[in-house]
């Protein structure tokens, strides 16, 4: 009989032991759910701190006086520059409205005047100027003042993913030094503490990946294994009686190796089904102010993995149990 | 057939089997006999493969038992049979599925299992319960299944194992009878029996006891199955 006719009777033959074969289903999908979800959780976290503070933030402040036209020329050329992820810009005049919005929302709103209020209480508040003349004083809420003496100088908020691969301060230096040698401009700051900070969460997380990978894996190793080994109790006098009537190892095995195989790639596959049910739910439960979490599932590559990892394990298992 | 010489074994820190010599020659028909504890199961379990022997020298249908890895493991048990007490069929396969396997493993064309496993099958008569579970079988139809399938391969030597143990007399008889018409086309049977009865049955059937894993017979240990059928006609 040849090897796939042994494994097509090895995955018929899952029906002549039903409730084994289930109660071994489910363990499989719960151990790969459990795995599943450590790596949802892993991967969450990184990406999170990746979009959130991974990313080299530069404040570029042009000079006052310079020509807008030259400064605009310049902000389409940084845009164009490999590893910008975003770029914010402000005119001046864009600067003074953002300011003066920030203010507004800064000063608590004045109470309405009450209308028995004095005269004397008004011109209290008023300001009286060298030349004598009286002006209104200004209400809190209202900075449209500013907005005539404008002093803000042009600026861009630029954002880069650092390159794979790049250490960030060195990468962040060179940076620097090329946009403070761009045209007018005067000054540049940027968030190395903040960067620097989030570079090492991301070392962290990544050096806890392995010890977690290394963890789910045994964990999906020794219960998948185990459990397909029990399930196998359940084959026990079918096995023997092979044995007894000369059948070769390989005739036992294959069977049992395609049964493995199938529960290993079956519980997984609704593994991974329960984890996108998690995620969804996860996902309305955090998405919500003030976190805004937005939770991703895994990429397809953990996703595959997963699935490889433990229709191999679970068919190992199912072989190795055979073989005992 | 079987070539044991001073064989000893030693199952769970006693000795099962003690100095334990038997030839049995190709078509004879040997019943083992003894009281319970005696050694006969080991002395199966010795001749399947099933137990490695600690001492001695054995060889059973060409194979050499002393040399015998797993992986040789099936060629002996292509050539030698065996029925058990308890049956040993998968209740959840039909009675043409418990015989077919034995033919299967043995990579044998599918045309010429059904034909091979429907001659069978009609011979032991079980031809109206062919697609029945085995689960819903007799005890004697069990033990029928078991023969059956052990018979399908025409295998050089068949041993059995108290194989009427939990059959009533006429079941019995009718099992016995099955083993002496194959016994006439060739094959080699070792049936270990301790019911006197079914050692009756078959008065031909040279006898061997065993005692405390030891043979008690002298003619047993010393001649072959053809020498003690001279000796008795001698007698």
């Amino acid at each position: 009989m040849s090897t796939g006719k042994l494994m097509a009777r090895g995955v018929a033959d899952m029906r002549r032991f039903p409730l084994p074969q289930l109660c071994t289903l489910v363990t499989v999908c719960m151990v790969a759910l459990l795995a599943g979800t450590g790596l949802l959780i892993l991967h969450n976290v990184q990406q999170e701190v990746l979009k959130t503070q991974a990313q080299a933030r530069f404040q570029v402040y042009w000079s006052a006086s310079s020509n807008m036209t030259d400064v605009e020329t310049q902000w389409a050329d940084l845009k164009r520059v490999p590893g910008v992820a975003e770029v914010s810009t402000f005119t001046p005049r864009a600067a003074m409205a953002e300011l003066v919005r920030g203010l507004a929302n800064a000063i608590p709103a004045a109470p309405a005047p009450a209308e028995n209020a004095t005269a004397a209480n008004a011109t209290a508040d008023n300001a009286t100027i060298a030349d004598g003349t009286t002006v209104p004083a200004p209400s809190p809420n209202d900075l449209s003042w500013l907005e005539g003496e404008n002093f803000l100088p042009p600026t861009a908020l630029v954002s880069f993913d650092i390159p794979p691969g790049e250490a960030p301060e060195p990468w962040m230096g060179r940076m620097y030094a090329r946009l403070h040698n761009l045209p007018g401009v005067e000054k540049v700051t940027y968030n190395a503490a903040q960067l620097s900070l989030a570079t090492g969460w991301i070392a962290l997380i990544q050096q806890a990946a392995w010890p977690a990978l290394i963890f789910f894996a045994l964990v999906v190793a020794l219960v998948v294994g185990n459990t397909l080994k029990l399930m196998m109790l359940a084959r026990r006098d079918e096995m023997e009686i092979l044995s007894l009537v000369g059948a070769k190892p390989w005739f036992i095995r294959a069977p049992l190796f395609a049964n493995g195989v199938v529960q290993g790639f079956v519980g997984s596959v609704l593994s991974l089904v329960c984890l996108k049910f998690l995620q969804t739910w996860l996902r309305s439960l955090l998405d919500v102010p003030p976190l805004f979490l937005k939770v991703e599932f895994l990429p397809a590559w953990q996703s595959f993995s997963l699935v490889f990892a433990t229709t191999c394990v679970a068919g190992l298992a199912a072989f190795i149990a055979a073989r005992k | 057939m079987v070539h044991l010489d001073h064989v000893t074994c030693i199952l769970g820190g006693t000795q099962a089997l003690n100095d334990v010599s038997l030839h049995v020659d190709r078509g004879e028909f040997v019943f083992l006999t003894g009281p319970s504890g005696a050694g006969k199961t080991t002395l199966l379990r010795v001749l399947y493969g099933d137990l490695k022997p600690k001492g001695g020298s054995a060889v059973v249908a060409g194979v050499d038992l002393m040399r015998l890895r797993s992986s040789g493991l099936p060629e002996l048990r292509r050539k030698v049979a065996v029925v058990f007490q308890d049956f040993k069929v998968l209740p959840e396969r039909t009675v043409f599925e418990n015989i077919s396997i034995a033919l299967e493993v043995r990579g044998v064309p599918s045309a010429s299992i059904d034909r091979r496993v429907r001659a069978v099958i009609r011979a032991l008569d079980l031809e109206e319960r062919s697609y029945a579970l085995c689960r819903e079988l007799s005890g004697g139809e069990q033990q029928r299944v078991a023969i059956a399938r052990s018979m399908v391969v025409n295998p050089e030597l068949i041993l059995a194992d108290e194989p009427t143990g939990n059959l009533d007399a006429d079941l019995s008889r009718h099992l016995i009878d099955l083993f002496k018409q194959f016994n006439t086309y060739g094959t080699t049977i070792i049936m270990a029996t301790h019911n006197r009865e079914v050692l009756s049955w078959a008065p031909e059937a040279r006898q061997v006891h065993l005692v405390r894993g030891q043979i008690s017979l002298p003619t047993a240990e010393i001649l072959s199955g053809a020498e003690c059928v001279a000796a008795r006609r001698g007698a």
